[in-house]
């Protein structure tokens, strides 16, 4: 087993942990700052995968800004177990029982569909990850979707003004 | 990308650009109507382009794109819609409150969101176009903040909408990891050489369908219809009724096109399921509605069902049929709704059928329009809707789906009940006085009246004589077959 | 070209109504009136110039394209039946216009508009000879028929209408599906897409499969006949809609599901027809005896009269299954006698009501004091429709039976019984009405010159027609045979 493969164990399991305790921890503060661990986790998936960019990019806007957004939203709105309305069982149990369902359909399909080793991304290859790269095909190839995606921005941009802005 | 290229995407261009002119425009401080004459030439314009570029048609932008014939026809209608809708906004728009400008901006990034998704044969083109439409949307239904439904409308469809797209994200991720590929041909290529229906590509498939289904409001996953039609502003549901489903239905189409998926018996189940349930719980659910705008909610939920049958035979016949089913629905809708935003006053739209007692005695035109807007939408000869429904039951007895034929069948009878409702409703008699009249330019006045008008004459013309019509889709598909073949 | 001109010229005349009711409200009874004779002046022209012999059966036939795209023709054509029926469509309707003369005080434009709508529909159905053009006909005259029951009807109109537009249309639909299915059936074999019914009578076609199109068929039509169990329309739209409006559904909307029958049915499924013909004439008595009961039944005047047209129309029916020329030549006769005998007595309750403000027939009585002339004339039509020998109705009721008991002995003696019953209810009705202890003392007026002149129309038809029914029997001839020989 060489260092890759027991780092990559290493966030796989560091990865879940956060997740768990993303839903299990009591305090919505807790709760997001578990989730910071989770994308730090994914991030350095992305470094073994040979992304960097992605890796840099996942640190910086989600671990970064938005969950900095995420905190001040629950602190501003002072969330705590108390004011959470409560559910009643039996959505509790519906959740679980659709949720689950969901969960061991996908498992089941994703078992049983043929040669999935030969499917699954090999670490340390592949060189699209990287920024020089990622940069040329996103300005060549790519070039309409990436505008595209610009104009995107616009829309939304212009529709949070719209919601946001006082009469 | 060669100027070619450059050129078949000019359409798109100008469309782009025209947001671009508004939000430059709104910046300057300029009036309502003057940014309602600009959207209006812009749109023009859009249209122009694209009969400039008619003769550059078929063409690839390799990886992401293809212009051609389909795309032109779906395009083509969504202008057309957004045309319409743009007249009918300015009326809606100069009698509230709420500064209208922005709502411009957003209505032309929507369409071009639905323009992008007529031209994508990839994944990644597929998803951007769709979170354009839909964030677009978000805004939009909100748009008049301040009104009881909006704000929940818009929460409503911004949480399923981000639901169904992560759905979407989650199929594609699927179909990606069997086929190595998120290019509509290579995906087919792909799963010609593995020569079954993998799992993975199965499931996928399922979970892509699950947004589909939600952009499109077919049944298991219409729950959000009503209540965004009831909330956002008319010409907004307008929009919606319209636009983001011909954008939706057209990748659909074409991804059904490339990987032949009426050939896999499982997607044909699926298909079949959504459409049977959509054509019954869209007409059972609005047999008891008072709001009118619920009503063509469920209404519309019911001709996307109808409009699924046509789908399901995967074949030239079907889609010519789908293509005129959703000519005559969106001409349709843009007349009934039309109507609704002439009668929406400063408070509230006019959406309870109470406004309507008596439609035609006091406005003989709108009520006119409104009763063949109807019949339209039942199906009832003269119409251009019985034409349409005439071609998806002519395409669904040819590959003789019976029991999906069956189904429509039974459901338009239903369906006639709801739509008498409201026509008698029209013509009953009535003493209320409408303290209405709005002193608005005439120009627009006369606008709005001019492209109700020309729609009635669309409806009836497709209904009498649809030859034309249909001999035009045909010939646009020609040129959109041609392509596949490369 | 000349059944085209015949109705255009009843939509064009509509179209002028409606227009001009808007500066006189006169003015459209005139136009309604100037066309309705201009139509009845050009089929009696053809009927005096052309003579149908064994050679020429089909005396005008006209035909081009409408939808290419799906083999969709615009094809008339006329032969001794259709002739007849015309003749009988354009008396009627002259009838219906003269009735509504004083009735229709509100919205006359409107009103003349939809009944010269349903008369061109009507007129359209009589003629049309592509199966596809035959259904858009079928659902033409259904909506105008909806608007005069639903706006101009009596108290209960709207539940009348919805329920005579919902069920007629459910059977239209399914007559679509089987149109359909026939279409593809006869393009698979020859190769040729088209909805001809000349091109489709050479289709050969499993016992299955006939069976099953000619069921779609078959409920069409019966409902509109109507046979028993799908009767149950007819009672409320009836007594709901305005005099004319009854005139029309009981004289020529009923007839149509005759004729529909006699054209399309019989030749297009022969050995089909035959396999259901005991069911079918079984019915046809049960709704002989059944509706004779009924009418026996009840107290308001024109249900009363719906219920014996259910009565007289199963002479219909078992005339049609028995396969025999003498049967369909009484069937013939039926259809134009009791349209003018029911017509008239519809005309007459609406004329009754009229004067008395009441449909029910226990406030009536010993009204021939005071209305002499009505009640000679209604004494005359209710003989007619009892079957007294001389009137019109006794030649048809004697050819039916005579023609049906050559094929089945026992249901024939029944549907003999029910001449005795149709007696009961005539003199229970003339009793009741028109004899005994004089309820309204005021003076009522008798007859006016219009309603002379109408009266003295329908007298004339029924007697002449009781004497000398030969004329009527020589231009249905070839046609009658071309059908049983099939």
């Amino acid at each position: 087993m060489g260092t890759t493969q027991i780092l990559f164990w290493f966030l796989t399991a560091l990865a879940l942990l956060g997740a768990i305790m993303v839903l299990v921890s009591k305090n919505p503060v807790h709760s997001v700052l578990w989730l910071i661990v989770v994308f730090f986790a994914i991030s350095g998936h992305y470094i073994l995968l040979n992304a960097q960019f992605l890796a840099i990019v996942n640190l910086i806007v989600y671990a970064g800004a938005i969950m900095v957004l995420f905190l001040f939203v629950i602190m501003l709105m002072n969330l705590n177990a108390e004011t959470e309305p409560q559910k009643s069982i039996w959505m509790k149990f519906f959740g679980v029982a659709t949720g689950g369902l969901l969960l061991s359909f996908f498992i089941s399909f994703i078992v049983s569909s043929i040669d999935l080793k030969n499917k699954t991304a090999q670490l340390k290859e592949g060189d699209v990850g990287l920024i020089k790269n990622l940069g040329k095909v996103l300005f060549s190839d790519y070039v309409i979707p990436f505008e595209i995606a610009s104009i995107l921005f616009l829309s939304a941009m212009v529709g949070a003004v719209v919601i946001g802005k006082k009469d | 990308m060669d100027s070619l290229q450059l050129q078949a995407l000019l359409p798109f261009i100008v469309l782009a650009s025209a947001s671009v002119v508004i939000i430059l425009l709104i910046a300057a401080r300029q009036s309502h109507t003057v940014i309602q004459i600009t959207g209006f030439l812009m749109m023009c314009l859009v249209v122009l382009a694209m009969w400039y570029v008619r003769d550059v048609l078929p063409r690839a932008i390799m990886p992401l794109l293809v212009v051609d014939g389909m795309a032109a026809v779906f395009t083509g209608l969504i202008v057309f819609c957004v045309l319409i809708i743009g007249l009918f906004s300015f009326i809606y728009f100069e009698e509230r409150e709420e500064n209208p400008k922005e709502y411009y901006i957003l209505i032309f990034l929507g369409t071009l969101g639905a323009a992008v998704l007529t031209i994508s044969r990839h994944f990644i083109s597929v998803f951007i176009g769709l979170e354009l439409l839909s964030i677009s949307l978000y805004a939009l239904i909100a748009y008049l903040r301040n009104r009881n439904n909006a704000v929940e409308a818009g929460m409503k469809y911004l949480v399923l909408a981000a639901m169904s797209s992560a759905f979407l994200l989650f199929g594609m991720a699927l179909i990606y990891m069997d086929t190595g590929s998120m290019d509509f041909d290579g995906i087919a290529k792909q799963l010609q050489t593995q020569g079954h229906s993998p799992a993975l590509f199965v499931t996928g498939i399922g979970l892509m369908m699950v947004a589909v289904c939600f952009k499109l409001a077919l049944v298991p996953f219409h729950l959000w219809a009503a209540d965004v039609y009831q909330g956002a502003p008319v010409p907004v549901t307008n929009f919606i009724a319209t636009v983001s489903k011909i954008g939706v239905f057209a990748v659909l189409v074409r991804f059904a096109q490339a990987v032949q998926l009426q050939s896999y018996h499982f997607a044909v189940i699926i298909i079949s399921f959504v459409a049977i349930v959509s054509m019954v719980g869209g007409n059972l659910l609005a047999i008891k509605q008072q709001n009118i705008k619920r009503l063509l909610a469920y209404s519309s939920i019911a001709h996307l069902g109808y409009l699924l049958v046509a789908f399901l035979p995967g074949n030239a016949a079907g889609i010519e049929a789908g293509m005129f089913y959703l000519f005559a629905y969106s001409i349709t809708l843009l007349a009934a709704f039309g109507i609704v935003t002439m009668l929406s006053g400063r408070q509230a739209d006019a959406d309870q059928l109470e406004a309507y007692r008596g439609l035609y005695w006091r406005n003989p035109l709108m009520g006119a329009i409104l009763t063949v807007a109807l019949l339209s939408l039942a199906g009832i000869p003269l119409t251009a809707g019985f034409i349409g429904k005439f071609a998806v039951l002519n395409a669904g007895v040819q590959q003789q789906l019976w029991l999906p034929v069956i189904v429509l069948v039974i459901t338009s009878v239903i369906g006639l009940y709801y739509y008498l409702r409201i026509i008698s409703t029209l013509f009953a008699e009535t003493q209320v006085i409408f303290p209405k009249e709005k002193s608005l330019h005439p120009l627009f006045v006369a606008g709005t009246y001019g492209a109700l008008l020309v729609l009635l004459i669309l409806l009836l013309g497709a209904g009498i004589f649809p030859s034309a019509v249909i001999d035009g889709i045909k010939n646009f598909l020609c040129q959109g077959f041609r392509i596949i073949n490369f | 070209m000349i059944l085209v001109w015949m109705i255009v010229i009843l939509l064009i005349g509509g179209l002028l109504c409606w227009l001009t009711a808007r500066a006189n409200e006169h003015a459209a009874k005139w136009v309604a009136l100037v066309t309705m004779l201009i139509d009845a002046a050009l089929i009696c022209g053809v009927c005096f110039t052309q003579r149908v012999s064994s050679i020429n059966t089909w005396i005008v036939d006209i035909k081009t394209q409408w939808i290419p795209a799906y083999g969709i023709g615009f094809h008339l054509a006329m032969d001794g039946l259709s002739m007849v029926m015309l003749l009988l469509t354009f008396f009627l309707g002259t009838l219906a216009v003269l009735c509504s003369w004083n009735e229709i005080k509100q919205r006359t434009g409107f009103y003349y508009f939809n009944l010269l709508c349903t008369l061109a529909g009507i007129a359209g159905v009589f003629v049309a000879m592509d199966l596809f053009l035959f259904y858009f006909f079928w659902e033409v005259m259904l909506v105008p028929m909806y608007f005069l029951i639903a706006i101009w009807g009596d108290t209960n109109r709207r539940y009348a209408a919805y329920k005579f537009f919902i069920f007629t249309q459910a059977g239209g639909l399914l007559m679509l599906i089987a149109i359909l299915s026939l279409y593809f059936i006869h393009a698979a074999q020859s190769g040729v897409y088209s909805y001809d019914y000349f091109d489709l009578l050479n289709t050969t076609l499993q016992p299955s499969a006939a069976r099953w199109i000619m069921m779609g068929f078959l409920v069409a039509f019966v409902i509109k006949l109507p046979m028993v169990p799908l009767h149950n329309w007819l009672p409320d739209a009836h007594s709901e809609a305005p005099t004319a409006g009854s005139l029309i559904l009981a004289g020529l909307l009923l007839k149509t599901g005759a004729y529909g029958i006699m054209r399309f049915v019989l030749p297009l499924f022969p050995q089909a027809a035959e396999a259901i013909a005991w069911w079918a004439m079984l019915l046809a008595v049960i709704g002989i005896v059944y509706g004779a009961m009924l009418a026996f039944a009840q107290t308001d005047i024109k249900r009363l009269i719906a219920y014996t047209s259910v009565s007289h129309m199963g002479f219909v029916l078992l005339g049609i299954f028995s396969f025999n020329a003498v049967a369909m030549q009484g069937v013939v006769m039926q259809m134009i006698t009791h349209g003018i005998s029911t017509g008239a007595l519809f005309v007459l309750a609406g004329m009754l009501k009229e004067r008395l403000h009441t449909r029910d027939i226990e406030s009536m009585g010993g009204l021939w004091s005071s209305l002499p002339a009505m009640g000679a004339v209604g004494m005359l039509f209710t003989m007619a429709s009892l079957g007294l020998p001389m009137l019109g109705n006794f030649i048809a009721e004697f050819l039916v039976l005579m023609g049906a008991f050559t094929a089945n002995v026992p249901l024939t003696v029944i549907a003999t019984f029910g001449l005795v019953f149709s007696a009961i209810y005539s003199l229970r009705f003339v009793q009741k009405v028109f004899l005994g202890p004089s309820t309204f003392q005021k003076p009522l007026p008798d007859f006016s010159a219009r309603e002379f002149v109408m009266m003295a129309a329908l007298s004339i038809a029924i007697v002449w027609l009781g004497v000398y029914p030969q004329p009527v029997l020589d231009m249905v001839q070839h046609a009658v045979q071309a059908v049983v020989t099939k």
